[in-house]
């Protein structure tokens, strides 16, 4: 089973930005950028990435991408043509990506073998978590890379080396410059870049000193978000104080003890299909012990869709809707 | 002393360090609750005074900790009772509540719902998945001839290893997002979840089988020579053994749907304890079961404290602190021979 280093709510916010501000802007950057003529496409990239020296000869044409909040970058920069192929889809893509997404071939709803992944003859495989590089998954990185497959792993998903200490929005945004300069698209991401900062711009952070938990998923010990990855960053940008901002951890289980000690004055939920929003609070409501918190009681929660709930291009917009939801329940 | 005061005196000692066990471990937490509030706040439950705690923290005492440190209680006894019973009865030294496929049944039970969406309650499921496992381990053993130990463990690692694999199956095969997350906890045991139904449960099928179980030495004595023996002794060998198969089962799946299955403590615990009080099922069965009760206590106080907030299946801590122990145990016993 691969494990899952969630870097999502954050890649959902930004995507969701992106594309305002894409929709916003110029339709330049949203074009699919075709072979770009500039200087630099004849030189081979080469990045550091993880613990591994990857090189990019060309920009790549087939592209594989595992998690959504790969396939989502790569919808944001224009890039939905090259993708041949994906898997482990955490969701539906927002509405502004639906016509480059409709065309997206999925090879498996999990994580596919390296076979059905060398079948389309990929030149890079993108994803979401540093562990499908393995033997057992999708291939080890250097295995892809002597058949002539460039490997990137989203440097929030990193568990060598790599990895920010602490996730900001500068590491979404360089790692949004850097698939734009293997794909030779350096414009489209920069245009991407500022869009996604003019939408963070937007965002005003609540100065209530108001506390919230980020309910991910699980019953009897809840997988929450914690003090380093993207959940933490969501919540300082709108000026919220997470409850497991002291756990040094993106994600982390958390006891009900100390969340119910803590009492949290809003509590984001996160949308999944296999665990809906809707279960969660029926389960916070139906527990004698989550029953009497603030938060449940006054009905303080907000929503945001699994694939935002990870680092990436949506993490913008996660910002903006968990900004927007909390001046709705009046706490802005 | 007699061998028979001296169990008497070692059940006292139990007894109260289980009582005051349960007392304690109540009063240990993430939350900062101060011990008079907590126990103002259990006693006004109990229609003694008034209760110093507002909802939200009387809900931390009354709704999560009591429940759990009660579950703990009656799960750990249940089990190390169950695992002595087993050894007994299979006269196989790593025989454990699981033997006969229990716990595969249970888990493939629970992944079900979990992962497939089968809309049962999680331990109703988990405990028909025992049960399942159970009547297919039995199936298969007396259909192999008269039900003997070593067939019943052969026909129970073969129905053990199936259900696994169809556990493993499902998993790999349905497990979405972060959903596998739930499934490793139930997997590795933990009593994050128990509430008053799952006490209800587990003590319900502790004071309904765990206690008539625990009076069982005297037959397991004699089934300890052989089935000559005990066949001479007065027993009938195959009501009994069946009797005594089907409520250790009945009870282990009951406790299993509450807690998943935790390990070690019915393997180990009734070894640990026939170390120190000597092979007589008379005084292990009732003493492995304080001792279960107790131990688990503890082991699941460290899980939901040590790592404050963050939290372990208790499965980890008692193989963790078990080992060792068990360790210290055996080489002591051996300095002593």
């Amino acid at each position: 089973m691969p494990r899952s280093p969630r870097t999502r709510p954050a890649a959902l916010a930004a995507m969701f930005a992106a594309t305002v501000l894409l929709a916003g802007c110029s339709s330049a950057a949203a074009a699919p950028p075709a072979t770009s003529g500039s200087a630099a496409a004849d030189k081979p990239v080469v990045i550091q990435n993880c613990d591994t020296t990857v090189t990019f000869p060309h920009a790549p044409h087939r592209v594989v991408s595992i998690k959504s909040t790969s396939t989502e970058i790569l919808l944001a920069l224009g890039l939905g043509d090259r993708i041949v192929g994906t898997a482990f889809q955490d969701g539906p893509v927002p509405d502004r990506w639906k016509p480059q997404a409709a065309r997206l071939h999925s090879i498996s709803d999990f994580m596919p073998s390296e076979e059905a992944l060398l079948a389309l003859e990929p030149d890079m495989v993108y994803s979401g978590w540093e562990s499908a590089f393995s033997a057992d998954q999708a291939g080890t990185r250097s295995e892809l890379a002597g058949l002539g497959v460039g490997t990137y792993v989203q440097p929030a998903a990193c568990r060598t080396t790599g990895a920010p200490a602490k996730l900001a929005f500068s590491d979404i945004f360089s790692e949004l410059r850097q698939v734009g300069s293997i794909f030779r698209v350096e414009k489209a991401a920069d245009a991407l870049v500022a869009q996604q900062k003019a939408e963070l711009a937007t965002v005003k952070k609540s100065t209530k000193g108001l506390t919230a938990l980020w309910y991910s998923s699980g019953t009897d010990t809840p997988y929450v978000g914690a003090g380093t990855g993207a959940a933490e960053l969501v919540m300082e940008t709108v000026g919220l104080k997470n409850v497991a901002g002291g756990v040094a951890q993106t994600w982390s289980s958390l006891g009900w003890e100390s969340i119910v000690a803590d009492d949290p004055d809003v509590i984001i939920l996160i949308d999944a299909t296999w665990n809906t929003a809707a279960s969660k609070i029926a389960s916070l409501e139906s527990n004698p012990a989550t029953a009497n918190l603030t938060a449940v009681k006054d009905h303080r929660f907000i929503t945001l869709p699994f694939p935002a709930s990870e680092a990436g291009v949506r993490t913008v917009d996660a910002a903006v809707s968990v900004s927007k939801q909390l001046k709705a329940l009046g706490l802005g | 002393m007699t061998t028979r005061a001296r169990s008497w005196s070692w059940g006292a000692a139990l007894a109260a360090a289980l009582l005051l066990s349960i007392a304690v471990a109540t009063t240990i937490g993430p939350a900062p609750l101060s011990v008079p509030d907590v126990v103002g706040s259990v006693l006004a439950h109990l229609g003694i005074g008034h209760n110093p705690l507002d909802a939200l923290h009387d809900g931390i005492v009354w709704e999560l900790r009591l429940p759990r440190v009660l579950t703990a209680a009656a799960v750990g006894a249940g089990l190390s009772l169950v695992g002595g019973v087993m050894q007994a009865l299979t006269r196989n030294q790593l025989a454990d509540p699981y033997l006969l496929g229990l716990s595969s049944g249970a888990s493939l039970g629970a992944v079900s719902v979990l992962l497939l969406g089968v809309t049962l309650l999680l331990p109703i499921a988990a405990f028909g998945g025992a049960i399942l496992a159970l009547l297919a381990t039995l199936g298969l053993a007396s259909s192999l001839g008269r039900i003997t130990p070593t067939r019943t463990v052969l026909a129970g690692v073969a129905v053990s290893s199936l259900a696994a694999a169809i556990t493993s199956f499902v998993i790999f095969w349905a497990a979405t997002g972060d959903s596998y997350r739930d499934v490793l906890n139930w997997l590795l045991g933990s009593l994050a979840g128990a509430r008053w139904p799952q006490v209800a449960i587990a003590v319900g099928a502790m004071v309904v089988i765990g206690v008539p179980l625990s009076f069982s030495g005297r037959v397991l004595d004699a089934f300890a020579f052989g089935d000559t023996t005990a066949a001479s002794l007065g027993f009938s060998v195959t009501r009994v053994r069946w009797g005594l198969l089907g409520a250790s089962a009945l009870l282990t799946g009951a406790l299993v749907s509450v807690s998943g299955s935790i390990g070690f403590v019915g393997l180990v615990l009734p070894h640990a304890v026939r170390l120190v009080v000597g092979p007589s099922n008379r005084s292990l069965l009732p003493l492995s079961a304080l001792v279960g009760g107790t131990f688990l206590i503890w082991a699941d106080t460290l899980a939901r404290t040590v790592f404050d907030p963050r939290e372990l299946p208790v499965g980890i801590v008692t193989a963790l602190i078990g080992a060792p122990v068990f360790a210290l145990l055996l080489a002591r016993r051996r300095s002593e021979a």
